[in-house]
């Protein structure tokens, strides 16, 4: 593509074998030294396909038809192995589980440079300078990683990453089941300190909080081509219901600036957060300014809409009273839990990874048998944050389980997938489909939803936010575990935070998101919106 | 402190305990290994008597089967009647039995206290330093450690997935028919897992180099030497003081006789 591009695809185009059409492509870009680039679409548009074409992971080790060049650092990808390629490209994958293999925090992060040969000292040295970059306790370091939560794993897979010292580091959906203070330190970590030659590609649905450090974003459509590219800011503005239109993902700045446009004001620089925003309406004339903060409030209340809302009937749904809940194999870690849920009601469930969410919500379903206290109502139905362990059945359509199982595929954007096996899907597809199979079902009182919008696109939050108000209007009961506190305001009236052990708070969502000090400790960031109206207080 | 031996003269010699207790069919041998084995996770690695004996109890069951074996059902122990010329404790069926229900435990103890006092990481580390194991078997050694509580998980999901669609919770233990029916999931997950795993150590340079580095290894230290020297005399003091030869012959003689 360019000769100065550290790595570039020059019209690829991938097809998996059994499969009449191209998985991504034809796609034609590039990554210069020193530059950060974002990849954005929607949910099977082949983001992580092309990924796999870089170092040859597809097709030497996944078999699939590979059209097109691929190059990295001048050379074919195919001139080496993945393997090979290890000590020019450093991957972060999604889920750490995939990458963890079972040793210590030490030896994981140790783990490629072992490959590689380098002397003991040396590897010494970088490893505890990794670990200490991404403050991973020293006192820590031999603990087993199969011990550690979510977040502490995902940390030390960014060591990892990190010690390796490689000019291209290739991250994939890195923040998708983070809590959002983790996730925050993960992306600052990944792109705060710019190194003249190290380029850095990120896949992502969401790039909340790092946009700012982005240098170019490319957005692939659902036909897996490239629909645009540019700087983020100039890109947003320009793209924006382009990006709309596909599914993707815009941030709310953004939504707020073309909120704006539509009302005559137009900002001197396209914002991407919202203190950048309303910096720019500060600046602007008294009589601008005024229409610019009417504008903006109405904006925010109709992000608030639901959280304003409550549909809670008086009928009691399920119960819990002085519970204490401990996972499948683990001790306790959620005591005296006093908990009740009325019908109709959608209640978020925050807290920071590990903090006992997902018991809380098995607990609440009635799938977990308590250690103390007791449970009463009818036993409920949960999606599971891992969507592949929803599955039961050989193919899409057999998963629905319903007369009108291809009306519920096209319904959640699987139209034309039916016959496929479950776990042939992109993650965001599966977890579509996981989503359909348990909430297509007649009759829930009561659905525990666990992280929904992990690896979900835009259009597939939309989606699953009509499907949650229409299950809700209907009375149904649901508990929304979440670590997007975006979706949980656009869903949620109530919301109970749990952290150190037990529930810290429960109550209206809106109150408990404003208060910074509960944010805090929960592990929690105020989200875009609250921002947005603290501003409009000021 | 046993928890700090270098795993593999452990290893060595937890195996050539164990092949010393299959040989010797003597049951002073076998409970003079068993008090050996608990005595040694009591006191020199700190473990709780109850639970050396909570250790016990699945070997015992086991052993148990061939303690009843020998004694109903005579014929079909001609092999262990023969070893058991003599009966200390009565019967020759029952001495028999019991030797066989002790060798069960002594086997159990002496893989307990291997198992219990070797870090599975250093163990492979050390394989790999010491005798050359390959790195792609090691480390999946490692995976295979990380799967195996991972299964257990997947399988309480799967069966949660299933109780949802049934609408009705799951049984507190899985009945014969949803265990059967949970294996191939299950088989399907761990490959997936092992795939998922493979490619991701793949990029990250596994087999990339031909000469690998070993990190954190254990090395080999006086207190090993000292350790292997006492337990090996401990051994040979132990085979000493039973008719080991007569043993051995009369193996020979069975064998010959079948």
């Amino acid at each position: 593509m360019t000769t100065q591009s550290i790595a570039s695809w020059q019209d690829v185009a991938v097809r998996y074998p059994y499969h009449r059409e191209a998985a991504v492509g034809p796609v034609s870009m590039a990554i210069r030294p020193g530059e950060r680039l974002s990849l954005l679409g929607p949910s099977g548009s082949g983001k992580s396909t092309l990924l796999q074409t870089l170092t040859g992971i597809i097709p030497q080790s996944i078999d699939a038809d590979v059209v097109g060049a691929v190059s990295l650092f001048g050379q074919g990808a195919g001139a080496r192995t993945p393997a090979q390629w290890a000590s020019h490209v450093a991957q972060l994958f999604q889920n750490p589980e995939q990458m963890l293999c079972g040793m210590t925090v030490a030896d994981e992060v140790a783990f490629a440079l072992e490959n590689q040969g380098l002397a003991a000292t040396e590897i010494g040295c970088r490893v505890a300078a990794a670990l200490d970059r991404v403050g991973f306790p020293p006192d820590q370091r031999n603990r087993r990683t199969m011990t550690l939560s979510g977040g502490e794993k995902q940390l030390v897979a960014l060591a990892a990453m990190l010690a390796q010292h490689a000019p291209l580091l290739v991250v994939d959906e890195p923040t998708a089941h983070l809590a959002p203070a983790v996730a925050s330190r993960l992306r600052g970590l990944l792109l705060a300190s710019r190194q003249a030659s190290r380029g850095v590609l990120i896949v992502d649905h969401r790039h909340d909080g790092m946009l700012e450090m982005i240098d170019r974003v490319i957005a692939i459509g659902a036909d897996g081509t490239v629909i645009g590219s540019g700087a983020p800011r100039e890109f947003f503005r320009r793209c924006h219901a382009r990006l709309a239109s596909n599914g993707i993902w815009v941030p709310l700045a953004v939504a707020l600036d073309a909120a704006l446009i539509d009302a005559g004001l137009i900002l001197d620089q396209a914002p991407l957060t919202i203190s950048e925003a309303m910096a720019a309406i500060a600046a602007l004339d008294d009589r601008r300014r005024t229409i610019a903060h009417d504008v903006a409030g109405s904006f925010a209340a109709r992000q608030l809409a639901a959280a304003h809302r409550s549909r809670a009937e008086a009928e009691i749904v399920v119960a819990l009273s002085g519970v204490d809940c401990a996972p499948l194999f683990g001790p306790v870690i959620l005591r005296d839990v006093a908990l009740v849920l009325n019908r109709g009601e959608t209640v978020a469930i925050l807290g920071r990874n590990g903090a006992g969410k997902t018991t809380l919500g098995a607990a609440l379903a009635g799938l977990l048998r308590l250690r103390l206290g007791r449970r009463s109502g009818p036993m409920g139905s949960i999606c599971f944050q891992n969507p592949e362990s929803q599955f039961v059945a050989g193919s899409v359509r057999e998963e629905l389980a319903t007369p009108v199982a291809d009306h519920n595929l096209a319904e959640w954007g699987l139209a034309g997938l039916g016959d496929r096996h479950p776990l042939e899907l992109s993650q965001g597809q599966k977890r579509r489909l996981a989503l359909a199979s348990v909430m297509g079902g007649k009759n829930l009182p009561l659905l525990v939803l666990d992280e929904p919008t992990a690896g979900l696109d835009a259009a597939g939050r939309l989606l699953l936010r009509r499907r949650v108000e229409g299950l809700a209007e209907q009375g149904s009961t649901i508990a929304l575990i979440t670590h997007d506190l975006d979706f949980a305001l656009a869903t949620c009236h109530r919301a109970v935070i749990v952290g150190e052990g037990r529930v810290l708070a429960d109550g209206p969502i809106v109150p408990l998101v404003h208060d910074q000090k509960l944010l805090a400790r929960a592990g929690l960031d105020e989200p875009p919106v609250i921002t947005l109206l603290r501003a409009l207080q000021c | 402190m046993l928890s700090r031996l270098h795993p593999l003269p452990k290893l060595v010699l937890c195996c050539l305990w164990l092949v010393a207790a299959m040989l010797i069919f003597d049951a002073e041998f076998q409970l003079a290994t068993i008090i050996l084995a608990a005595a040694a996770l009591v006191l020199l690695d700190g473990r709780s008597p109850l639970l050396v004996v909570a250790l016990m109890v699945p070997f015992a069951l086991f052993g148990f089967g061939f303690l009843t074996t020998s004694i109903l059902f005579r014929q079909e122990s001609d092999f262990a009647l023969h070893m058991a010329e003599r009966a200390p404790f009565g019967g020759a069926a029952f001495s028999a039995g019991l030797v066989l229900f002790l060798r069960a435990i002594a086997c159990g103890m002496v893989s307990a206290l291997f198992v219990l006092t070797t870090d599975p990481g250093a163990l492979v580390k050390a394989m790999m330093v010491s005798w050359h194991l390959p790195p792609r078997i090691g480390y999946s050694l490692f995976s295979a450690l990380h799967l195996t509580r991972d299964l257990a998980s997947e399988a309480h999901e799967m069966r949660l997935a299933r109780a949802i669609r049934r609408g009705r919770p799951p049984r507190r233990i899985p009945g014969p028919l949803e265990t059967v029916s949970l294996v191939v999931p299950l088989l399907a997950f761990a490959i997936r897992r092992a795939s998922r795993l493979a490619i991701a150590m793949e990029a990250r340079g596994l087999g990339a180099a031909r000469r690998r580095t070993v990190t954190g290894a254990p090395e080999m230290q006086w207190r090993d030497l000292l350790f292997t020297a006492a337990a090996a005399t401990v051994l040979a003091a132990a085979i000493y003081g039973v008719p080991f030869s007569n043993t051995l012959s009369k193996i020979v003689s069975t064998c010959l006789k079948w």
